[in-house]
């Protein structure tokens, strides 16, 4: 008779393979269903989640866009030429002149010793006390601005320029700019280690939700165990339920993100124009969003294997 | 079928449950298990479903002894066998065919083989028209037949029953074991745990009684084998 149900049985069943994706597909559209049907619980622990990963998100985008305006400034790296005392504005000026000619230099700009001295007595507010000087402690200056920002043309041009008889000190001003640069790769790492803590909080929130979908179906699993079901088929519902948890955290935590955006570009807009800047906010670009919502969906299947390899093979019918 | 080899079961609570009992139930036969509460006969019906081992002695399920299994093979075994439990609730929240297709879609059926048979089942226990009720929605006794719909929608060759019917009235308690009679009769093995031993006398079947784990009464040979080929 064992024999007779065995051969009884085999027609109707598609193949392994078509049975087996069939099944996915089956447990996809259910987990789904099981989300539409308790859309409070889901929409609840797809805000943590998308709330969670808006942070990340959004510092991601914040240090983009700093990276993006230092890189302007990068572009407006200026050689500023202090003169001799000794040279008079006739030389400086002719200086200035061939300096304009040299290879890699974009604009130059005279400043004499007098209009420093002005500048200063109006900018410092040292004004009287600069007024009991004999003479102007200031040199002629001569501002250089290189046609690329690239380090190595930089400092090749510097050190051409510091070569000049007349040239007492050809200061680079970038320091700045790479103590802005050390800040922003400061803020790179901290951003790293808040994603890592964040992910990670995501992989419990998730985890914790399908042990709690677990607890909730315990019968379920009992009834499914005792008819046959192998561990791969119980689990399937569970795994693509993280799935679903992910997919739907990554992009309401991408929404955040942009509305965070539109609010922040607004008054953008309006401080460009008032202050004739063209300053650019930039958002994510398409590779950053196919980045986010992989990632949390990746962590959703993390978060759901973790919790039902803990808990599910602990079901077992008494 | 089934055969039981001095079979003992101690609980870890160091109860024992069933003590030394052997037994040989054939291809095809049908027997009642009866006994006091406590008696061991969800025991003896947890050992066959693999849901429990046995501590000493050999069970054998198609000559497979049961003792030493490994967890991958169990759900594969588990579908030869139609499992009724009277604690087993459905779960509540799909509908009844739903409940009873789920044998078919864990062993892979095309979906078109599945609604012919799932509600070839649940013509057999009287609840077509009930398909897309849920499960909270019917009464004991229609749960209890959504139940057997579902333990027999796979044509299993061995039929579990733990006391099937445990809280029905005396009509539906017949009419359910007239259900299981009538897969007897169609071929598949029947095995019943049952308090109910008026209905039991009615039905002249060969029974199996405990006390207190031992195997005090085994009428299986006085009955006709049940099977045509010589059995195990
Ligand atoms: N998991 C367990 N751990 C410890 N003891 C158990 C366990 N399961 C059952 N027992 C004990 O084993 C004995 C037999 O239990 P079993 O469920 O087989 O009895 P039964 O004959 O089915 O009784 P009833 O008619 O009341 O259902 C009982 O005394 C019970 O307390
Ligand atoms: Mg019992």
């Amino acid at each position: 008779m064992a024999r007779h149900n065995v051969r009884r049985r085999k027609p109707p069943t598609i193949n392994q393979i078509s049975a087996y994706f069939l099944h996915h597909l089956q447990s996809l559209i259910f987990s789904l269903g099981k989300i539409y049907q308790a859309p409070t619980t889901t929409i609840m622990t797809v805000a943590v989640i998308g709330i969670t990963l808006s942070l990340p998100g959004g510092f991601y985008l914040f240090l983009k866009n700093i990276e993006a305006v230092s890189g302007d400034f990068r572009s407006s790296t200026q050689i500023s030429l202090y003169l001799d005392l000794g040279t008079s504005e006739k030389q400086a000026r002719r200086l200035e002149k061939d300096i304009a000619g040299m290879d890699s230099v974009a604009t130059t700009r005279f400043i004499s010793r007098a209009q420093s001295l002005e500048e200063f007595r109006r900018d410092s507010g040292f004004g009287k006390s600069i007024d009991t000087l004999s003479s102007n402690p200031l040199p002629h200056t001569i501002v250089v601005e290189p046609d690329e920002a690239e380090t190595f043309t930089v400092r090749s041009l510097q050190n051409r320029l510091q070569a000049i008889p007349e040239v007492k000190i050809a200061k680079l001003d970038t320091e700045w700019l790479e103590r802005l640069y050390t800040i922003i790769e400061i803020a790179k790492r901290s951003v790293t280690i808040i994603t890592i803590l964040f992910a990670f909080a995501v992989l419990l929130i998730i985890g914790n939700t399908i042990r709690l979908d677990i607890q909730n179906r315990y019968q379920e699993i009992i009834v499914t165990k005792l008819i046959g079901a192998t561990d791969a088929f119980i689990r399937r519902p569970f795994l693509y339920g993280g799935v679903w948890y992910g997919l739907l955290g990554g992009i309401i935590s991408w929404l955040i993100v942009e509305i965070g955006y539109l609010s922040i570009s607004g008054p953008l807009a309006r401080l460009n124009l008032l202050y004739k800047s063209d300053m650019n906010l930039i958002t994510f670009s398409f590779q950053d969003f196919v980045v986010l919502i992989a990632s949390s969906t990746l962590l959703g299947l993390a978060g759901s294997w973790i919790a039902v390899a803990r808990h599910l093979n602990q079901i077992e019918p008494t | 079928m089934i055969e039981f080899h001095n079979v003992t079961k101690r609980y870890e609570s160091g109860f024992q449950a069933l003590s030394n009992v052997s037994l040989q139930l054939n291809d095809g036969q049908m027997a009642f298990i009866t006994g006091h509460s406590g008696a061991g006969k969800s025991t003896l019906l947890k050992i066959i479903a693999m849901i429990e081992k046995p501590t000493r002695g050999q069970a054998l399920l198609n000559r497979i002894n049961l003792n030493n299994l490994s967890r991958q093979r169990i759900p594969f075994l588990r579908r030869n066998i139609g499992i009724i439990f009277q604690d087993h609730q459905l779960p509540f929240d799909r509908p009844v065919f739903e409940n009873v297709a789920l044998p078919l879609q864990i062993q892979g059926y095309r979906p078109q083989e599945i609604a012919k048979r799932t509600r070839a089942a649940l013509d057999k226990v009287g609840l077509l028209q009930k398909e897309k009720s849920l499960p909270i929605t019917l009464s004991g006794g229609e749960q209890q037949r959504v139940g057997i719909a579902r333990a027999v929608v796979h044509k299993p060759m061995l039929l579990l029953a733990d006391e099937p019917t445990g809280n029905l009235d005396p009509m539906l308690s017949r009419e359910i074991m007239q259900i299981f009679i009538d897969f007897n009769q169609v071929g598949v093995t029947v095995l019943v745990a049952s308090h109910d031993l008026r209905l039991i006398e009615e039905l002249d079947k060969p029974r199996l009684t405990l006390n207190a784990g031992k195997l005090i009464l085994n009428d299986l040979d006085q009955y006709d084998s049940g099977d045509q080929y010589g059995s195990s």
